[in-house]
């Protein structure tokens, strides 16, 4: 009787591990995830009649841009190699590397920080960012209230306006006046000091509010019966001169540069600004560069956790730091696309 | 952690490749974008086509060599082909409604262009002389 060979067992599926295969099946995910943020920005931009490029409007840094690519394209090379290291049972050299990429990555982070930085310092934020020169003079007038309140609120916390009329600025500048000008022993001086700053200052917002209710330019009254009266020396069909952005700018500038609500001025009011699609540049960027980052911080969580292995760093990890490196390296994939897309074109 | 479920596998441990050469190819082309940015060309289309080009081309290389899809098998096609096909899917859907017509006519901030334009190059004089 012949014993006949046991046939091999049959081995269906794919030929590779089943974490590979997850890591793989995550990417097709993670492909599709990134390709609708780059898809609908590059549509949304070839639908729009313009687009802020100019880094005078943008803040886009080419060269950080560049330097960050240069960052992440150093640490995949050190996550292949590191991969090689493990392959060869050389953890810890493998170890060495992991710990050259996460560097690496906290780096890119730092720079990404920065960007984001002079983002914010600009006000270059989704929602923020006025259009047209109108919105720009109505984002100043907002901005300048919002200081003159928070000057305000000072009042009110310490009892020299009643909260129930510190939405009223007749009331609440009468009483500010009369506590600067008081004599009372009680008073503080260092607020009574100060009384005469704010409601000037309150004064030069009103100034401006009220030229931009009117829309008429500063160099005519906005208000009362000098305005009725300039209005009454127009000829049929002139009009008096509207106010522009340019206006608007040089009054922003001469109040930052007044030396005792410059600094306030300063601290709450941009430098009007206008940029078209602005607002739609700023979310797309912030939205890719966002969850790219996310994504960056995630990988470095998989990085320390091998790391943190420390000398029992062993083969058994060889499959994670595959799998890790290949998270990293679609990471990295992905900023090979945004850079040009976002700090060139 | 690893558990081999299909055994030891290391395919493309087998191939060598020169990870290094790889890396310079890589940083070669970020130099090349920069350039292409710093240079001026004639139409901004010519930038756009070359700098994307070298995108093409670095993902490719990531791909290949440090993602090591060169080496594996056939199954990176059944993997990834129905991904690539859903993801250009997104744009491609978006396109004729967004692409096309968005903002074209009804915008309210186009009309301000030519204020737009004339405050732009003021701001720039400005800041010129500064």
């Amino acid at each position: 009787m012949s014993h006949s060979a046991q046939p091999t067992a049959l081995k269906m599926g794919i030929p590779i591990p089943n974490s590979k295969l997850g890591m793989w099946l995550f990417l097709g995910t993670e492909i599709m995830f990134f390709t609708a943020f780059i898809g609908s920005y590059i549509v949304l931009r070839v639908g729009s009649d313009g687009w802020p490029t100019s880094p005078d409007d943008t803040h886009i840094n080419v060269i950080a841009g560049g330097i960050n690519t240069f960052v992440l394209i150093v640490s995949s090379y050190l996550v292949v190699v590191a991969h090689e290291a493990m392959s060869q049972k050389n953890f810890a050299k493998a170890r060495t590397y992991l710990i050259g990429t996460l560097l690496l990555a906290c780096l890119f982070l730092g720079i990404k920080s920065v960007e984001y930085y002079g983002k914010f310092a600009h006000d270059i934020l989704p929602g923020h960012i006025p259009e047209n020169p109108r919105q720009a003079i109505r984002k100043v007038d907002r901005e300048l209230e919002s200081v003159v309140r928070s000057r305000f609120s000072a009042y009110t916390d310490a009892g020299v306006i009643e909260v129930a009329e510190a939405n009223d600025f007749k009331v609440v500048v009468t009483k500010i006046e009369e506590y600067g000008a008081g004599t009372d022993a009680k008073n503080r001086e260092d607020l009574k000091a100060s009384a005469i700053v704010d409601v000037e200052l309150f004064r030069q917002y009103m100034d401006l509010h009220d030229h931009m209710v009117s829309n008429v330019s500063m160099t005519v009254p906005a208000m009362g019966p000098a305005y009725t009266e300039a209005r009454s020396k127009l000829a049929e069909g002139e009009k008096l001169p509207v106010l522009t952005l340019a206006e608007v700018s040089d009054f922003v500038t001469k109040l930052k540069q007044n030396e005792k609500y410059g600094s306030f001025v300063a601290a709450g009011v941009f430098d009007p600004h206008p940029v078209l699609y602005g607002n739609l540049f700023a979310s797309t960027y912030f939205l890719m560069t966002g969850f790219h980052a996310i994504h960056v911080i995630v990988g470095m969580i998989l990085f320390i956790l091998a790391i943190m292995q420390g000398s029992k760093l062993d083969e058994k990890w060889t499959d994670w730091v595959e799998n890790s490196g290949l998270y990293w390296h679609f990471v990295d994939l992905v900023w090979i696309f945004l850079f040009p897309l976002l700090y060139i074109i | 952690m690893s558990h081999n479920d299909h055994g030891s596998h290391n395919e493309h441990s087998t191939h060598h490749v020169n990870y290094l050469a790889i890396f310079f190819v890589l940083c070669g082309c970020t130099a090349a974008s920069v350039a292409f940015d710093l240079l001026s060309f004639s139409s901004q289309y010519i930038t756009i086509v070359l700098v994307l080009s070298v995108a093409v081309a670095k993902a490719l290389c990531v791909m290949m060599f440090f993602m090591h899809l060169k080496f594996e098998g056939n199954w990176k096609y059944v993997l990834l082909a129905p991904t690539t096909i859903l993801a250009l899917g997104l744009p491609a859907a978006l396109f004729p409604d967004i692409g096309v017509s968005y903002y074209k006519n009804t915008a309210p901030q186009s009309g301000w262009s030519s204020e737009m334009d004339a405050w732009h190059a003021a701001h720039a004089t400005k800041a010129a002389n500064e």
